[in-house]
């Protein structure tokens, strides 16, 4: 499905990180490719360089020399569409979860100007994802854990799908390399006074998605990187 | 003078001398860092020392202060180096940044002879 009229003029890019994907990469670019024409494809060191699985797609690439994490290669791409004076970013993960069809509903809050970003949600009355039971509980924990730090509340936490709009792109600056910097976002959000906006999104839970996302026991590790973030800033 | 004792002061006197010759004008280091090995010789030579400190402030053992103490500082050193690691990962963040931006490529103006 295109985007609507008021789109037209938007440059859109969709940051795409992408570290060890598999063969589903090409599959996310090409459906992507149908709704925005810049994707600006960040590879995070993958021990086989994704470029060989690019061929003949339609995308910038940016390749990381050593891998630093998926906050850090968002941060490269945010970089970078700052460069190309983008009005809207997207962020997107390469593993497949997301729908690209989403992507209408994200921008809509930013073309109306009624929020700065807009987060993606799994846990919104309309949204149709069934997110396994364990994952659930986990998400609920570090949504609690990211109001306690950041003191912003949202429906779900350390989703992926958001969109920003060029005011937020200036702003957000994320030094948090590896899965922290879903919490970061929020920080900086508060920090420079942003809109935010909710949205329900799909979310894809397939075999392959599962095993690439986060573990549960990763949680430790980001809560960790949290302390220490807030510690040394 | 005892053979631990012997060790302990050895110890210390070369790891002050370590850090003195690297740390050649950082003032308050090297104070800090004389009043510590001051204590540590002291201590070796004289544990009953120890024993009266702990008294004081409701430790059983001189030995138990000191491992107390010892506790703290490692935390102290293991937090420091922490941040350490976190400023050089910084660093190398945005050099590595800075390449990846510079050396950006558009894939369709690639030749073929990239992907093979």
């Amino acid at each position: 499905m295109p985007l609507p009229a008021e789109a037209h003029h938007k440059k859109i890019v969709v940051v795409l990180p992408v570290y060890n994907e598999g063969p589903v990469i090409r599959q996310v670019i090409i459906s992507l490719l149908k709704i925005v024409p810049t994707i600006i494809v960040v590879d995070d060191g993958s021990t086989v360089p994704v470029i060989k699985q690019l061929h003949g797609l339609p995308v910038v690439l940016l390749q990381h020399r050593v891998n630093l994490g998926q906050g850090a290669a968002l941060q490269t791409g945010l970089t970078y569409a700052r460069k190309l004076n983008a009005d809207i970013a997207i962020t997107f993960d390469a593993d497949g979860q997301h729908n690209e069809e989403d992507i209408k509903s994200l921008i809509a809050p930013i073309i109306t100007n009624e929020a700065d970003v807009v987060l993606g949600s799994r846990f919104l009355p309309d949204s149709v994802s069934i997110v396994p039971f364990t994952k659930r509980f986990i998400l609920q924990f570090a949504r609690i854990i990211n109001f306690l730090f950041s003191g912003v509340l949202l429906t779900d936490a350390h989703n992926g799908l958001r969109a920003l709009n060029r005011a937020a792109l200036e702003k957000i600056n994320l030094t948090e390399n590896r899965m922290a910097h879903a919490s970061e976002f929020l920080f900086e959000m508060k920090i420079h006074k942003l809109r935010c906006k909710e949205i329900p999104v799909h979310i894809r839970y397939t075999d392959y998605s599962i095993q690439k996302g986060q573990k549960s026991r990763d949680s430790i590790k980001v809560l960790f990187d949290l302390l220490l973030h807030k510690l040394f800033k | 003078m005892s053979g631990i004792q012997l060790v302990l002061v050895t110890g210390f006197i070369f790891i002050g001398l370590y850090f003195v010759t690297r740390l050649k004008k950082r003032l308050l280091d090297i104070v800090l860092l004389f009043a510590m090995i001051a204590c540590g010789i002291v201590f070796a030579l004289r544990p009953d020392i120890t024993n009266v400190i702990a008294r004081e402030l409701g430790v059983g053992r001189g030995a138990d202060l000191i491992f107390y103490i010892s506790i703290l500082l490692f935390w102290f050193v293991s937090l420091k180096l922490y941040a350490r690691i976190r400023k050089l990962e910084q660093q190398v963040t945005s050099i590595i940044r800075e390449g990846a931006i510079t050396n950006a490529m558009e894939i369709t103006d690639l030749d073929a002879e990239t992907f093979q």
